[in-house]
């Protein structure tokens, strides 16, 4: 599980999944809806955040449908190159996404997908970031989901503190919240 | 959108880098609050409504049911948000309390809000009795030291001090050798920094 408190988690639950509504629903002003009562009828297709639509899903008031970013273009695309498609701009959150959606839609493949999905890109993303310079970066890093983005910076990271661990230098630093706005000197 | 604000707030927590604060968003808080109220509001008047509609009604699964539910987990769902963005500042302002000790910089903390200045003082006061109980600094770097000494150039004037071995004048870009536990915390102010050799 995991924890209550998780930016990432919450923001991967905010993502739109397309929905169908089995049961009406009164009350709910969720949608630009033509009259005062505020109702959903039976069988009206909306997209809800995730969060939403999980819970209705589970009392069975409405049926998840799956979310265009695993429609069957993507899954080719995947296929053919994993490396170098755009999953960031189908959904930021696409591991985590399809790691929930999963169980819902019961759909078996999307496992897979993701699998594929994620070594390929995996070697890729630590490759990157071993190598490439700092402004050949931007155009690469605009593909990656809010997983690999992290996942980049890690690799990153270490690759300079191994660096910096081999010529030595100083140990000690300014306190890195400090280092942001300077005070003017007078 | 249900739900729309809240997750801004979470994003706009995201947004900023690791371990730095962004302005506490009064506005958009008490924006999500407010909601939070509407839902309640409407989820009150649907229960009120199934009561009227007789026992039989209750547990049944109609239309009315299902927008209570509706607007319960819009509820839940808020408070997920607000509390997380709480609970992350409240993480990063902790981690404040190790690295800069007691006093916090004005640029820093005009963005926190007032129980959360109040925090920061009570938390880094608890640390510094927990140190001065152990008597030892436990802040201190991990790594243990070559030479007990550093050479380090003065960024800023700091004046006539009592170190722990010496007085010493720290006048604006004097260069000279200081115990490392003396030099660690005008380090991290930046204050001073340290120069390899």
């Amino acid at each position: 599980m995991t924890n209550y408190f998780d930016i990432d988690d919450i923001l991967a639950e905010d993502e739109l999944v397309p929905a169908t509504f089995r049961e009406a629903t009164n009350g709910v002003g969720l949608f630009d809806s033509t009259d005062d009562t505020n109702k959903v009828e039976p069988g009206s297709k909306v997209e809800l955040p995730f969060w939403l639509a999980q819970e209705l899903h589970l009392r069975q008031a409405v049926t998840v449908n799956v979310p265009p970013c695993f429609n069957k273009r993507t899954r080719e695309e995947i296929d053919a190159d994993a490396a170098h498609v755009d999953l960031r701009n189908r959904c930021p959150f696409f591991y985590e996404l399809g790691y929930k959606i999963a169980p819902l839609v019961g759909d078996k493949t999307i496992g897979r997908v993701l699998l594929i999905a994620f070594r390929t890109r995996y070697k890729e993303v630590l490759i990157k970031a071993h190598t490439a310079a700092f402004e050949a970066t931007a155009k690469f890093l605009s593909l990656l989901t809010e997983e690999e983005v992290k996942l980049y910076k890690a690799a990153q990271s270490s690759a300079i503190a191994f660096k910096k661990w081999r010529k030595g230098g100083p140990r000690f630093q300014k306190a890195s919240v400090l280092g942001r706005k300077r005070k003017p000197i007078q | 959108m249900y739900g729309k604000k809240a997750s801004e707030l979470v994003k706009e927590f995201a947004s900023s880098e690791p371990g730095q604060l962004s302005a506490f968003n009064n506005d958009l808080f008490s924006q999500v609050l407010e909601e939070c109220n509407g839902h309640l509001l409407h989820l009150q008047s649907l229960l009120r409504k199934m009561q009227e509609d007789g026992p039989d009604n209750q547990t049944s699964r109609n239309a009315d049911h299902f927008g209570a539910l509706m607007h319960h987990l819009s509820i839940v769902r808020n408070k997920r948000c607000l509390m997380a963005y709480v609970y992350n500042r409240a993480e990063v302002i902790q981690h404040l309390g190790w690295t800069i000790e007691r006093v916090l910089p004005e640029e820093i903390e005009e963005k926190l809000s007032n129980p959360e200045k109040d925090y920061f003082k009570n938390h880094s006061a608890t640390l510094q009795s927990y140190m001065s109980e152990l008597d030892l600094d436990l802040a201190v770097d991990m790594v243990p030291p070559k030479d007990p000494y550093i050479k380090v150039r003065v960024l800023e004037e700091i004046g006539n001090v009592v170190l722990s071995d010496q007085f010493a004048n720290l006048a604006r870009h004097a260069i000279l050798f200081l115990r490392r536990t003396d030099a660690e915390h005008y380090i991290s102010q930046g204050l001073m920094e340290e120069l390899s050799s």
